[in-house]
């Protein structure tokens, strides 16, 4: 009993910041959300909120995109970091790790503007083309920003989560997985039956989770949507902020719901994700 | 299935001053057992992976059943290994883990269930097909991974210390149904470890390696009763070392002259014999000496004695023999049990 009171008291100072700015911050975006605003005189409850923007047109589009962007983003991701993991998992070079590394350390925002700097059509990968005549005209180089495809955003986020995901991939091959790798093969597993029957499964739950965990992020995420995303439709969180900033103060309720569906949507994830730990403890 | 298998002169650098393995050379006779034996560090693990194919020897050649295997990739050598952690993979149940090797190989399902079946009885662990890894204790883990490895009948079995990671009383279960195993099937098997009980047990023939060479390479009993010199008898636990000149016949040590059943060459000569050969009586090779020592060992007492000129001598006896620190008593050295050691 003194061992948990003395636990909750060390707890205490990170319990005390968590509680009052996300589950205080939570609850306020749910009693707004339910159309609660003394400020603009309205004190009744309703879902009203919810039923509008649900029923509109703009949210269902913003929340294909979303769903689209966070899913191209971590698939993209997944697949070249499980393949970057196994061309890095015999280097023992620090090399290859520190340029891996690199990009987990950056910002979001400074890697936005970075790709932005690079495959805008007015940068460096536009005038590298041009000077290489792969192109005649810098503005001939694909529209990557701001577009339908959201390109942009995607490429931001495949250059900065591959790193996270592979780090995890790496963990896992360089441990266990080498040792069942040589087991499968003085039990004749060929190189592809190595992979697919014993590799991939040992390394999946870890990838599983890193890419859960980088979903999870990319679809509640904003600075590089809002920086990079094209105008119509936008992604859910950017959809949320410009709703928030409306001078109509009665919109407030419509873009706390957004909000809440964001941190809905994300808590369904990270339910999978924690069961996922759970069914791995197990096994 | 019974195949030979020949190391010729296999050198290994890991790219130190001194190479893992130098010039080891020895061939395992189809169906025979062999135990490399020696201290961790010594190679033995090095040379077991280069039969195997995960590691290429810098120098040197593998041959199994009369051919080069060196540019045979590991999973086409029909050579399975076991290892010191069975390595199970955790995914599978422990049917697909048993049922692993034939399922690369393309064997059908029918005849695989029944293989699998067949494989673990013969471990005795029929009733645990469905179980997940997770689910066995240490011991019975190894013994899917010694049947995950016997399934596919392959030509040569490699047991790399697969019972050090076992507790003492799982370890005598395991040893012995390697044995059974082993010799049912005929495997023509290497196996390494760094325990002397454990190989002498087990092995057909003990390949004593250390600091990457070949020491002695005989059958078990012969390191006992002929090392070929001092370190491989002290590697044995040999304890008593008399030196002498060897004469006619004869070796003259500050004990007398003693007798040797099988004499030693002239000259300056280092005898050896197990305490367990030393008996207390009177007659040929007999001096008197003194108890200086005695400690109960349970089975046997082991006797510390110290005859004229200070010389020591350590003499297992039955626990019967009660004899107390200071007596004095009569010790023979048997010629027969007397050896000279190499110089």
């Amino acid at each position: 009993m003194g061992r948990r009171v003395k636990i909750t008291l060390l707890l205490a100072p990170a319990l005390l910041v968590v509680s009052v700015l996300f589950a205080g911050g939570l609850s306020a975006a749910v009693v707004q959300s339910l159309g609660y605003l003394p400020a603009i005189g309205r004190t009744e409850v309703s879902l009203d909120a919810y039923r509008e923007v649900l029923g509109s047109r703009d949210f269902l589009d913003s929340l294909l995109l979303t769903v689209y962007v966070a899913g191209a983003s971590t698939g993209i991701s997944t697949v070249l970091a499980v393949l970057s993991a196994l061309a890095l998992r015999n280097s023992a070079g620090r090399l290859s790790a520190a340029i891996f590394q690199l990009p987990v350390t950056i910002p979001h925002l400074v890697a936005a503007v970075g790709i932005a700097l690079v495959v805008s059509q007015t940068g460096l990968g536009a005038r590298v083309a041009a000077a290489l005549g792969l192109i005649g005209e810098p503005s001939e180089f694909p529209a990557l920003l701001f577009d339908r495809h959201s390109i942009g955003i995607i490429l931001t986020y495949v250059w900065k989560e591959v790193p996270f995901i592979t780090l995890v991939a790496l963990a896992a091959l360089r441990g266990v997985a080498a040792e069942l790798e040589e087991v499968a093969q003085t039990l004749g597993a060929n190189r592809w039956q190595r992979f697919w029957y014993v590799v991939f499964p040992v390394i999946a739950p870890g990838v599983v989770a890193a890419s859960l965990i980088v979903f999870a992020f990319t679809f509640g995420a904003f600075e590089v949507p809002y920086l990079l995303g094209q105008t119509y439709p936008t992604i859910l969180p950017v959809m949320a902020y410009n709703e928030y900033r409306s001078i109509d103060l009665s919109s407030r309720p419509a873009a706390m719901a957004i909000n809440v569906l964001i941190a809905l949507i994300t808590a369904l994830f990270a339910a999978a994700y924690l069961r996922l730990g759970r069914g791995l403890g197990r096994g | 299935m019974s195949t030979r298998l020949e190391i010729q002169d296999l050198t290994h650098s890991y790219g130190g001053d001194r190479p893992a393995l130098s010039g080891l050379t020895l061939s395992v006779e189809p169906g025979e057992l062999v135990a490399l034996l020696g201290p961790s560090g010594c190679g033995k693990t090095t040379a077991l992976k280069i039969i195997a194919g995960l590691l290429s020897p810098t120098a040197g050649d593998v041959r199994i059943g009369g051919r080069s295997v060196l540019n045979v990739p590991p999973e086409q050598r029909e050579a399975a290994m076991v290892f010191q952690k069975s390595l199970l993979f955790p995914h599978m149940t422990v049917e697909s883990n048993v049922g692993f090797g034939l399922r690369m190989r393309g064997t059908p399902r029918g005849e695989m269930r029944e293989r699998v079946e067949r494989a673990l009885r013969r471990v005795h662990m029929g009733g645990f097909a469905t179980r997940k890894p997770a689910a066995l204790s240490g011991g019975q883990q190894q013994r899917v991974a010694l049947a995950r490895a016997l399934v596919t009948e392959p030509r040569l079995l490699l047991l790399d210390e697969p019972l050090s990671a076992l507790d003492a009383n799982l370890r005598e279960g395991m040893r012995g149904l390697i044995k059974e195993v082993q010799r049912e099937g005929k495997h023509t098997t290497v196996f390494v470890t760094h325990d002397q009980e454990e190989a002498v047990i087990l092995a057909d023939r003990i390949a004593l390696v250390t600091d990457g060479h070949l020491r002695m390479y005989d059958r078990p009993e012969a390191f006992y009763d002929r090392p070929l010199n001092r370190e491989i008898a002290e590697f044995f636990g040999a304890a008593n070392f008399l030196h002498g000149q060897a004469r006619n016949g004869t070796v003259e040590t500050p004990l007398g002259a003693l007798k040797l059943a099988i004499p030693a060459t002239s000259g300056e000569v280092t005898l050896t014999i197990r305490p367990e050969a030393v008996r207390l009586e009177g007659g040929e090779n007999s001096f008197s000496a003194r108890v200086r020592e005695a400690t109960y060992l349970g089975t046997q007492v082991l006797y510390g004695l110290e005859a004229s000129g200070g010389v020591a001598l350590k003499a297992a006896l039955p626990p019967h023999t009660r004899l107390t620190v200071g007596d004095d008593v009569l010790v023979r050295l048997p010629a027969e049990s007397l050896w000279a050691l190499g110089r």
